[in-house]
């Protein structure tokens, strides 16, 4: 394993313990989904799945904006220990994408058993999805928003436009995660493969457009601002 | 003795405050210096950006070498272990998890501290937490050492044992800057610089 691996992977690893590790936000991680999908579930189904969808989305983005916070004053000492900017988001984006699929795992098993004539596969994929590009929008909201009230506000403001909006507008198609709602429509109304693919494109442009943004702001924020003299052998 | 930091003509508002001003400062390998002077004087301010966390509105910082810092205040992470906030650090400088435990506990036995899992750093008390964030300081063998009042919340049986470990690592070829307020520590360090006098 190369050294820059290793860092990255040890980044991941206490980044993941030290979320574990905060039992009552674990359990509101579940819960808060849970809501989202029981809350219209008597009605109709496949509107509760696409619902559990922007619910785990919302705690997987909540979740890496406070581990994003939380790691603001630390990040500079790491950083002088001799990691690179790089290795400390993807590191702590590992840890997240770990956390956000054991998260996703136990809905796709409720969806599994309690919903019936519904492409499994494909609401698993949409969970994927969302808790793929979760991470860096709450990371990036993170570093932006450097504060938990406010960075909060913005998520729940996001989250709520993402509930609102009409589904068919080319405004909702800028909200982080339309794509779990195309793919839920592939999923829960058995819909042409299209449904699949433009969900699939959007949860990778989105997830490379985040990722080369948070890049950038940690970038900039870790940069050296000392003159480092290189010694000539 | 080699330069190892140099701060040259530094200053820095905060909004219409000036709180340094053309501020100077060279520390060598293998010297002591402490930055001491009044509350708000900017002692904090000039390690920062010594540190390189904050830009100077003037002024610039050169470094010979590695450097680690201890700040403070949010030098740990609450919810980790000790010994995982030394593999986290070690990981940074190539240590193996083993070497960094074994680095990590060193240092702590040498600030009087034994019991390093204990629990997780939010449940330290105040001292031990500092004495946390000064073993990670000191882990990587950095050749420079910015220490923010590294002594907060120790007793004198720490406070010493701090003050044996600082003349050991000098005499080991390191270069540190101490910011104090606590003036009966002068005659311990090589060079002082009284940020009220410069702003004055």
């Amino acid at each position: 394993m190369t050294g820059g691996l290793r860092r990255l992977l040890t980044v991941a690893e206490m980044a993941l313990r030290e979320l574990i590790r905060r039992r009552t936000v674990l359990v509101l991680l579940l819960v808060l989904p849970l809501a989202f999908y029981l809350i219209r579930r008597d009605q109709y189904v496949g509107q509760s799945v696409r619902s559990l969808f922007v619910g785990i989305g919302w705690t997987v983005s909540t979740a890496a904006l406070f581990s994003t916070i939380g790691a603001r004053s630390f990040e500079p000492r790491l950083r002088m220990a001799g990691y690179r900017s790089h290795e400390l988001y993807l590191g702590r984006l590992c840890g997240l994408w770990t956390l956000g699929v054991a998260l996703a795992a136990p809905f796709l098993a409720l969806v599994r058993f309690d919903v019936a004539n519904v492409r499994y596969g494909a609401v698993g994929v949409a969970m994927l999805c969302v808790v793929t590009v979760a991470a860096p929008f709450g990371m990036l909201i993170g570093h932006i928003i450097p504060r938990e009230m406010e960075g909060t506000l913005a998520l729940l403001t996001v989250v709520a436009i993402q509930m609102l909006i009409d589904p068919a507008s080319t405004a909702s198609k800028l909200t982080p995660f339309w794509s779990s709602r195309e793919i839920g429509t592939y999923a829960i109304d058995h819909t042409g493969a299209d449904y699949l693919q433009r969900g699939l494109v959007h949860a990778a442009v989105s997830t490379l457009l985040l990722l080369a943004l948070v890049a950038v702001v940690s970038a900039t924020r870790l940069r050296r601002r000392v003159r480092v003299l290189q010694r000539v052998a | 003795m080699t330069v190892r930091l140099e701060a040259r003509g530094i200053s820095k508002r905060y909004g219409r405050r000036s709180v340094l001003r053309d501020v100077n400062l060279t520390v060598r390998s293998g010297q002591i210096a402490a930055v001491v002077g009044a509350n708000g004087c900017g002692k904090t301010t000039l390690l920062r950006i010594c540190a390189g966390q904050l830009s100077p509105d003037a002024g610039t910082v050169t470094l010979d070498g590695s450097l680690a810092y201890s700040p403070q205040d949010g030098g740990t992470v609450p919810f980790l272990f000790p010994a995982e906030h030394f593999v986290l650090v070690g990981a940074g400088a190539g240590l193996s998890r083993v070497e960094s435990r074994d680095r990590g506990r060193a240092w702590a036995r040498r600030l009087g501290w034994s019991d390093v899992e204990s629990g997780p750093a939010r449940l330290l008390s105040g001292g031990t937490r500092q004495k946390l964030n000064l073993v990670l300081s000191t882990l990587t063998g950095a050749d420079v050492l910015l220490l923010d009042e590294p002594y907060q919340g120790f007793d004198r049986g720490a406070y010493v044992n701090l003050w044996e470990q600082l003349w050991r690592l000098r005499d080991d070829g390191a270069a540190i800057v101490v910011v104090t307020h606590l003036l009966n520590q002068l005659d311990r360090v090589d060079l002082v610089l009284d940020l009220t006098e410069v702003v004055a």
